[in-house]
């Protein structure tokens, strides 16, 4: 199947770097004080395998740019994919209109910044393989979770790759690419014994080549463990209800570092004072035994890439040092309004977005804690394993979605549970933060993380945790 | 804008592709193209904080050859691309399994009439960008008048024209032209640490029907203040009352568990349950994708089938599933219009209302729960199970005595359908999937 794919990144665009430069500007004649163009090339792979036949295959292709003008506190945005100059003009006056200033900047002749690293080395680029190894990689994970027990009656997989190329330029003369794989292999398992039917879901993934599921993870495991996950739920119980100690169990847990934490610590809700934290620069929000990081640059991850959507190269940023908040996620705008460096934090979904801050991997950092003896600290209480997801409103109230878990009986963990929610605010539940473990791992690399309506891939991780209170929602 | 000229040349590209496909080898071939023109301002303390503007095309495309499917889409629309797309699907739908229930829907010999829908409306390409604006400072400045307000999310108004172009291989070509219009707010109260929030929206197909800045900033203050200073409950089983908002979040995952994807798939606790009792009496639900200008409504869908009014649940008796075409394959029944292209949606998605007034049914309550939002995931459709986090307003003697948060709700969708005690009148199509005030007999609520 050969064709354009082929095709260097920038012959999508009909643009040269003289037609860009020209953009620029004249999105500036308006009197805006920055501007920006965002290209974007983007290829994507389905394969579907249900009811025991490979359903669908599907290809798809986003092409398009974004112009964004700043004009103090103010954003103006069009982007379009019609390519042609009269279509990107078109796009830059409509971003332009948002200033009106009679001081007209022009634009700094482009430089391009060749980046010294790459998070994401891949053998070959996923899109490049072929469709045939692809659907093996399928098959196999189908088949191990529905040869592994009788009572496993159904069993949905879907493999995702996609490569996004994007290029970005400024007005400040930055002219930097970046070219992200991604791809993501998840199975969904349904057990059933008389008549009770349960979900059991897993999945891998990165920004990986195919070599992965050989090295790294084998699609047979992701198959078992969400087989596993339905298996094992066909004997759960409905969660206890109440205020109880609640341990975290590794890795799957860190959306609750997402949730509670991560989100309120985006620069633009602290900019606009929205945030329960806006007023907390510095200040104990945590037990001392809390740190928090996240970091876009952990190779082959989820979230990590190698520049922003706006061109930052990203940092590793520490939001909670010991139990002390230290550090916001920032993008351009929030860290010029705030007066602050810019951490790399602004990503966008695609071409038609603005960018806002985002959180890329997004950690609690190890303890000194044995997983063991953090359970066995509980008399009882509530071991929280996979969750659905979670959300949380600025002023810190949050939830997670419980989708399996354990009772904790006198130390240990006894009883498989299902379906709870957990729920609190965020520093309240921080500072009951009583133990933690020095066990640290990461959730599955197939976790989405939605603001405003922008999905952006992410990954998030923690040691076992131990939370002296929490309220639990359940039917018992 | 060239709208005549851009028009003629969507439908003959659609033509174009769709010969082409037949040419290279397909069976059947679809092909769908979306042209859109949207417009937002997000305006925060009296100030504009964005303004996008922008118009963009996507097309879609199914290829079947020997029942082997295959999907592509694009958003370079360059002729060079599509062709190239159309060629690699009928390749790549070799790869996959044939399939016995794959295929295109036959051509229907009945067509909904699109003008008496009243999907367009023309005033809205007519506004200007200052007149948008100054609805959102509008909506926002009235509320920030109120003091127990302490911060604000900001106001949006958005606006979208689209129009849809569909053909296939068995001879379907048709297009149709929407609007919608959307003004929004979300505010804050209370300090940094006791903040309260809350939203209000109004989001219609016509401009002269959107609710006016005033009354948007009013609901949003409201819905915001009355949750200041909340309690914490103990955990109990108590009747909880619904608020339409939160009927219409029910009724969104009833939705899914009576798609027909989730039926064949076997992914729903409602499989099997055709022509049987899932709820009381009380219970009517419909999906009509006809009604006149409302949300949910469209003259066919993603596959070309016409809309239609189709009873999901009669007095409590399951009465059909809503399914696109393959899946009413899977499932022996016809399709009912609500196709998206490989899964289902929602057209006006509806729980009927009843004759009590919500202030009635409010009154009547001895002690109890009124559930005004809820946050999170904790929808199992496998089980029917629901756990969410919950905010509420705590009723007793008829009365609301106080706002509670930081609890979770936690039932089974099938129990609660049989508890349905009481059903409001005040049903208001406000989104494709709605339903008036309802109260369930018990619901266990943990708290402390």
């Amino acid at each position: 199947m050969k064709g354009n794919s082929s095709l260097k990144f920038e012959d999508h665009f009909q643009l040269s770097s003289a037609d860009l430069q020209k953009i620029l500007s004249l999105s500036l004649s308006r009197g805006g004080d920055f501007s920006e163009v965002f290209l974007e090339y983007k290829t994507y792979n389905l394969i579907n395998m249900e009811e025991d036949i490979i359903k669908e295959t599907a290809e798809s292709i986003s092409l398009g740019l974004g112009i964004r003008v700043l004009s103090g506190e103010k954003t103006g945005y069009g982007y379009t994919n019609d390519l042609s100059i009269k279509g990107v003009k078109k796009a830059a006056l409509t971003a332009a209109s948002i200033a009106s200033s009679p001081r007209i900047q022009a634009a700094s002749p482009l430089k391009l910044s060749r980046l010294e690293h790459n998070f994401y080395p891949v053998l070959r680029s996923p899109h490049l393989e072929n469709l045939e190894k692809k659907i093996s990689l399928v098959k196999n994970c189908y088949s191990a979770a529905m040869n592994l027990s009788s009572k496993i009656k159904k069993v949905k997989v879907s493999f995702v790759d996609q490569t996004q190329q994007v290029r970005v330029i400024n007005s400040e003369g930055l002219d930097i690419r970046d070219a992200r794989p991604l791809i993501k292999l998840v199975c969904l398992a349904i057990a059933e014994k008389k008549n009770k039917r349960e979900a059991g879901y897993s999945g891998g993934g990165g920004r990986v080549g195919l070599e992965y599921f050989d090295k790294t993870l084998p699609p047979e495991e992701i198959g078992q463990d969400a087989a596993k996950e339905a298996l094992e739920l066909l004997e759960a119980v409905l969660p206890p209800a109440g205020e109880m100690p609640v341990v975290l169990a590794p890795g799957h847990s860190g959306v609750l570092v997402h949730e509670a934490v991560g989100h309120l610590l985006e620069a633009d809700f602290n900019r606009k004072k929205t945030s329960i934290f806006w007023d907390k620069m510095g200040k104990k929000v945590a037990s001392s035994q809390v740190s928090i990081y996240d970091d876009p640059t952990i190779p082959h991850f989820r979230g990590s890439y190698n520049i922003d959507d706006e061109g930052t190269i990203p940092t590793k940023t520490l939001l909670i040092d010991r139990g002390n908040l230290t550090g916001l996620l920032q993008d351009r705008l929030s860290a010029r309004l705030m007066n602050e460096p810019c951490t790399g934090h602004g990503r966008r979904q695609d071409y038609t977005f603005i960018p806002i801050p985002r959180m890329s991997n997004t950690y609690i950092d190890r303890g000194e804690h044995t997983p063991e003896e953090i359970i066995f600290s509980v008399k009882k209480g509530f071991y929280a394993q996979k969750y659905q997801g979670g959300q949380v409103e600025d002023s810190g109230k949050f939830t997670f979605s419980v989708s399996s878990g354990y009772l904790i009986q006198d130390g240990k963990l006894t009883a498989p549970v299902k379906q709870a929610t957990l729920i609190g605010t965020n520093i309240d539940i921080l500072n009951k933060i009583e133990m933690i473990g020095s066990d640290l791992e990461f959730g599955l690399q197939t976790g989405t993380c939605g603001k405003e309506g922008q999905s952006m891939p992410v990954n998030d991780g923690c040691p076992t945790i131990k939370i002296a209170r929490m309220t639990v929602g359940g039917q018992n | 804008m060239t709208a005549e000229r851009a028009q003629l040349k969507l439908t003959e590209l659609a033509e174009d592709l769709v010969s082409l496909g037949s040419r290279k080898g397909a069976d059947e071939i679809e092909v769908s193209i979306l042209d859109g023109y949207e417009f937002s301002v997000d305006v925060r303390w009296g100030k504009i904080e964005n303004l996008v503007e922008a118009g963009s095309r996507a097309l879609g495309l199914r290829v079947i050859k020997e029942k082997r499917t295959a999907f592509a889409s694009s958003s370079d629309l360059s002729r060079e691309t599509l062709e190239r797309l159309v060629e690699n699907a009928v390749k790549r739908a070799a790869l996959s399994s044939p399939d016995e229930f794959s295929g295109l829907p036959s051509l229907s010999s009945q067509q909904i009439d699109i003008l008496s829908l009243h999907l367009f409306d023309p005033e809205i390409s007519k506004l200007d960008s200052k007149e948008k604006i100054a609805l959102a400072l509008e909506t926002e400045r009235i509320a920030l008048e109120d003091k127990r307000i302490t911060n604000s999310h900001g106001a949006s108004f958005e606006t979208k024209e689209i129009k849809s172009v569909l053909a296939n291989s068995n001879g379907f070509l048709r297009e149709y032209k929407q609007t919608l219009c959307g003004l929004s707010l979300g505010l804050q109260a209370g300090e940094t640490d006791s903040r309260v929030e809350d939203y209000w929206f109004s989001t219609k197909r016509h401009f002269r029907e959107l609710e006016p800045p005033e009354k948007v900033a009013r609901n949003a203050v409201r819905r915001t203040v009355r949750q200041l200073s909340p309690r914490k409950i103990k955990t109990q089983k108590v009747p909880v009352i619904f608020e339409p908002m939160m009927t219409s979040w029910l009724l969104g995952f009833l939705f899914v568990c009576i798609s027909g994807v989730s039926i064949y798939q076997k992914t729903s606790f409602l499989a099997g349950k055709l022509d049987k009792r899932i709820g009381n009496s009380r219970v009517n639900v419909i999906d009509n994708g006809i009604m006149s200008g409302l949300l949910g409504t469209r003259p066919f869908d993603a596959e070309g089938v016409p809309c239609q009014r189709t009873v999901v649940v009669d007095k409590g008796i399951l009465k059909n599933y809503l399914c696109n075409t393959y899946a009413a394959r899977k499932l022996k029944a016809k399709s009912t219009g609500n196709s998206t292209g490989t899964g289902v949606a929602p057209n006006n998605f509806y729980l009927e209302p009843g004759e009590t007034s919500p202030e009635k049914i409010i009154s009547s309550l001895e002690k109890g729960l009124i559930l005004i939002r809820t946050l999170g995931h904790g929808l199992n459709p496998v089980t029917g199970d629901i756990s969410r986090g919950a905010f509420g307003l705590w009723v007793e003697k008829g009365e609301v005595v106080y706002p509670v948060s930081e609890v979770t709700i936690s039932g089974n969708l099938g129990e609660i359908l049989n508890n349905i005690e009481a059903i409001g009148n005040d049903l208001e199509f406000r989104s494709p999937v709605c339903g008036p005030t309802i109260q369930i007999r018990e619901l266990t609520v943990a708290g402390e």
